[in-house]
């Protein structure tokens, strides 16, 4: 993974932890708002439990609210005390709190960048952070390019004492290629592309990044990792849950823009990239593009894609309403909560192998998979002996949750008769390793700070996401593929099933 | 990391058994074929990532080992295998038994098989013999010394021939040249890999030190001036002598001048090229839980100060600029045996960085 270029501290040499961010200050866009609540400041209190913060550290909030510094400390504590997957300690909360400061302004307002770079500059002395920067603009995408900006006016893109800085944005990047580029533009004119951090939080769970270690850590897959082997592979996202308090936001935007164009997308690059001759940031996110640039152009979108929106209906025993009454969302809006499409990757490692995504909400459980079905044997001994056959051989990478991998095979059941049953190999990260990963975002703000990029998104993967769904997007909002209807708590439309099915496949089940 | 698996222990069975390696695997099988069929626990798991042997001589060894087994196998599901050389019977006895972890998610569980074989300790050679027959094939084997790490005596007993990783304590040791000379000597001869608790037990404060020489503040390693470790027992403790050797040797700090009185307080004076930086450890109370109560760290601009508060499970860090002091506290509570080899386990081994430390102490100590 890369580091930024700095001095080899030769105390470091055989921790447990061979690197650490530099001294730095963490500036929060939105600091009084749901993100920074439930995951940033939680995250941090942890990171900072646990000794993963430099020494020099301090967290300086940005929010209209007129807060002070006590202010903010106190609804950090309840935050933590509400969302830490570790209990508050009075004791570590007390220094950790020290570090945590407050400035109060608008997005558009200079004056407050104003403040915030005095503050700043009090926080280099007081802290030693050198300069070091984090902008983390933990606010509606709207709001980025007014910013980032407003950081280039008060000129602190750049660090005054020859530190560094960096942005991360949360997705969504746009809500369709032209907007992405012109807040890439925007951004651009501030930052280099190499100081932009996008955050997709996906990437930072553990099965996501297991994927790499298990394709190229292991000589077993890789060799039948490509079209002679590989059937389909289908890429999955379940959610029970509706909208959350979100409706206003998700009937703009929609399962394509949510979910497919950043997780799924990303996801699937992960899984059919090639491999990388080293492990950086840049050789990563190198393959990861090109990936995405080889997805063939959907050009029947009608055929290729399905979209559709939930009715009321139950979910774990419960009634629930449908799309349409949720709050904040029009009585007749046409957003899809769910999305199946088909893809095709035109490279000689997957030509003619099918990879089909689907998302939805108010699905009947909750569960993100990778499942890659492999061809059958290409004889069939045991067809005629009571056996199962053909039942190929599944790989599934189960991101969430349960993170693991699992392998179908056919095994002898035992007997006289020549019976064959599937049967699977299981690992699961909480019963081989007996713990449970660390939350996502207390690995991105670390990589961030540290200015390790492997795990955030480029834009050249960005705009090659879009440039996938640009047809989709076009066609479904002049009305040439229909939205269909699922009752709540079932697995999406029969026009969803019919997608795999007239390729005499199936969608694998969760 | 997030937290462990739940604590919630069933232990499934244990029954004395002869020292007859099939019939101890027959009889573990017995166990799970039962446990699986009684309705007791549909869909426990039986793991072994590790065979995790542990050799020790004394009675209480047995108490040290069931409590590693309380805690290790949640993070490292292993077959635990106890010799103890202990007690006056005739005849070599064994005991096996089985314990669950209920996961955090559903009602499974995972659990890991226990063997105890007990004999006279003039009888090693056959303990040693039995416990061979008893390792998972193809799980890498984790060998815990106990007692005095009689290194020789178990490799001729082939029992470290098969160790991929041998741990002990270097801590519980009085005459700690001895010990660091007679270690080291056996990880060249045998070259096995060896991991010191005691060392272990020091993670926390060499991250901590680390971190506060990151990034600019690198250049305040150029400018230390003393280092001063006071530690809290009565005789000078392994943890603190290594911890002073570590920074020495990382540092590349060579001894000019020494004055060690009767091995309890130390006081050095060593070089990088011109600059002198003093070296001291000295005893600071006793009986605290951990061995070190606190390091200082003084160049010409700073003082850095790393305390343990053993109490409150915290540990404080101090760094006096210019302007106001700066504190910072994070989680770190004294880790007992368990803990650390089940941390230990976890991390990459750095045997290259601990015996340069081990060599600086042995320096510090005059030998």
């Amino acid at each position: 993974m890369t580091i930024s270029a700095t001095p080899v501290n030769p105390l470091r040499a055989g921790l447990r932890i061979p690197r650490t961010p530099e001294p730095c200050a963490l500036v929060v866009f939105g600091a009084t708002g749901d993100l920074t609540a439930r995951k940033l400041m939680p995250a941090l209190y942890n990171l900072a439990r646990e000794r993963l913060l430099p020494a020099g550290f301090s967290v300086v909030g940005f929010a209209r609210r007129p807060w002070t510094d006590a202010d903010f400390r106190a609804a950090m504590r309840e935050a933590i005390e509400k969302f830490s997957r570790e209990p508050l300690q009075s004791d570590i909360w007390d220094t950790f709190a020290r570090s945590l400061h407050y400035v109060s302004g608008t997005f558009g307002d200079i004056d407050g960048y104003e403040r915030l770079g005095e503050r700043l500059l009090a926080e280099d002395s007081a802290h030693g952070s050198a300069g070091n920067r984090v902008f983390y603009l933990a606010t509606p995408p709207g709001a980025y390019a007014e910013i980032a900006h407003h950081l280039g006016e008060a000129n602190l893109s750049r660090s005054p004492s020859g530190g560094w800085t960096r942005l991360v944005v949360e997705k969504p990047f746009g809500s369709d290629l032209e907007s992405a580029r012109k807040l890439d533009q925007s951004l651009g004119l501030v930052f280099r592309e190499r100081q932009i951090f996008r955050i997709d939080h996906y990437l930072g769970k553990e099965t996501v990044q297991n994927i790499m270690v298990f394709r190229f850590g292991n000589g077993i897959f890789e060799p039948i990792w490509n079209r002679r082997y590989v059937d389909n592979v289908q890429v999955s996202v379940a959610e029970t849950v509706g909208l959350e308090g979100r409706g206003g936001y998700y009937d703009q935007s929609g399962a394509l823009r949510d979910m497919v164009q950043n997780h799924l997308l990303q996801v699937l690059a992960l899984v059919a990239m090639e491999p990388v001759a080293t492990l950086t940031g840049e050789g990563v996110r190198d393959e990861k593009a090109k990936v995405l640039r080889a997805v063939k152009p959907i050009e029947d979108v009608d055929r290729l894609t399905v979209r559709a929106q939930y009715t009321a209906g139950a979910i774990n025993g419960l009634r629930v309403p449908g799309y349409r009454d949720e709050p904040d969302v029009g009585d007749r809006s046409l957003t899809e909560t769910y999305v199946a499409l088909k893809l095709g990757i035109e490279n000689w490692r997957w030509a003619d192998v099918p990879f089909y995504l689907r998302v939805g909400k108010r699905l009947p459980k909750r569960a993100t998979e990778v499942a890659i079905t492999f061809r059958s044997a290409p004889l069939q001994l045991f067809r005629e002996m009571r056996a199962d056959n053909p039942t190929p051989n599944l790989l599934v990478l189960r991101i969430q949750p349960d993170e693991g991998i699992s392998l179908r095979f056919g095994a002898k059941v035992p007997g006289t008769r020549m019976d064959v049953r599937p049967v699977n190999m299981d690992f699961r990260y909480g019963t081989s390793f007996g713990i449970e990963p660390p939350e996502a975002y207390e690995r991105l703000l670390l990589d961030a700070m540290i200015g390790d990029s492997t795990l955030f998104t480029r834009w050249d993967s960005v705009e090659a996401a879009w440039e996938v769904l640009t047809p989709v997007l076009g066609a479904w909002a002049a009305g040439a593929s229909p939205l269909h209807y699922y009752e709540a708590g079932t697995w999406g439309p029969d026009e969803a099933r019919s997608l795999v099915e007239r390729d005499g496949r199936e969608w694998h089940r969760m | 990391m997030a937290s462990d698996v739940t604590a919630a222990i069933d232990r499934i069975a244990e029954r004395p058994m002869p020292v007859d390696p099939p019939a101890i695997e027959a009889e573990f099988l017995a166990i799970w074929r039962d446990a699986s069929g009684s309705g007791y626990d549909q869909s426990s798991i039986r793991l072994r990532v590790l065979n995790f042997v542990a050799v020790g001589y004394r009675q209480e060894d047995a108490q040290r080992f069931d409590g590693t087994m309380q805690v290790l196998p949640a993070r490292h599901p292993c077959r635990g295998i106890l010799a103890l050389g202990a007690g006056e019977a005739e005849r070599l006895e064994a005991s096996i038994s089985a314990r669950c972890w209920r996961l955090p998610t559903g009602a499974r569980h995972m659990c890991s098989e226990e063997v105890r074989l007990t004999g006279r300790r003039d009888r090693a050679q056959e303990l040693a013999s039995a416990l061979l027959g008893l390792l998972v094939p193809e799980l890498p084997v984790t060998v815990w010394l106990m007692d005095e790490p009689d290194v020789d005596g178990w490799v001729a007993m082939d029992l470290l021939d098969v160790a991929d990783r041998v741990f002990f304590d270097s801590a519980a040791e009085q005459d700690l040249a001895s010990t660091y000379q007679r270690l080291l000597r056996a990880a060249r001869q045998f070259e096995l890999e060896l991991s010191d608790l005691a060392w272990g037990r020091l993670s926390p404060w060499r991250e901590l030190i680390a971190q506060c020489f990151d990034g600019d503040r690198i250049g305040q390693l150029d400018k230390i001036t003393a280092i001063e470790v006071d530690f809290a027992r009565e005789h000078l403790p392994s943890e603190a002598l290594l911890l002073a050797g570590w920074l020495v040797s990382r540092l590349g700090l060579s001894l000019a001048d020494l004055d060690v009185s009767s091995g309890e307080r130390i006081r050095a004076t060593l070089y990088a090229r011109t600059r002198g930086v003093t070296v001291t450890l000295t005893p600071a109370g006793s009986a605290a839980p951990c061995a070190i109560s606190e390091l200082r760290i003084r160049t010409a601009d700073v003082t850095i100060s790393v305390a343990m508060h053993a109490a409150n499970s915290h540990m404080h860090v101090r760094e006096q600029w210019d302007g106001e002091p700066v504190h910072r506290t994070v989680a770190s509570a004294p880790e007992d045996d368990a803990s650390v080899i089940t941390r230990m386990l976890d991390e990459f081994a750095d045997p290259a960085i601990y015996a340069d430390a081990v060599g600086s102490a042995l320096a510090l100590l005059g030998t």
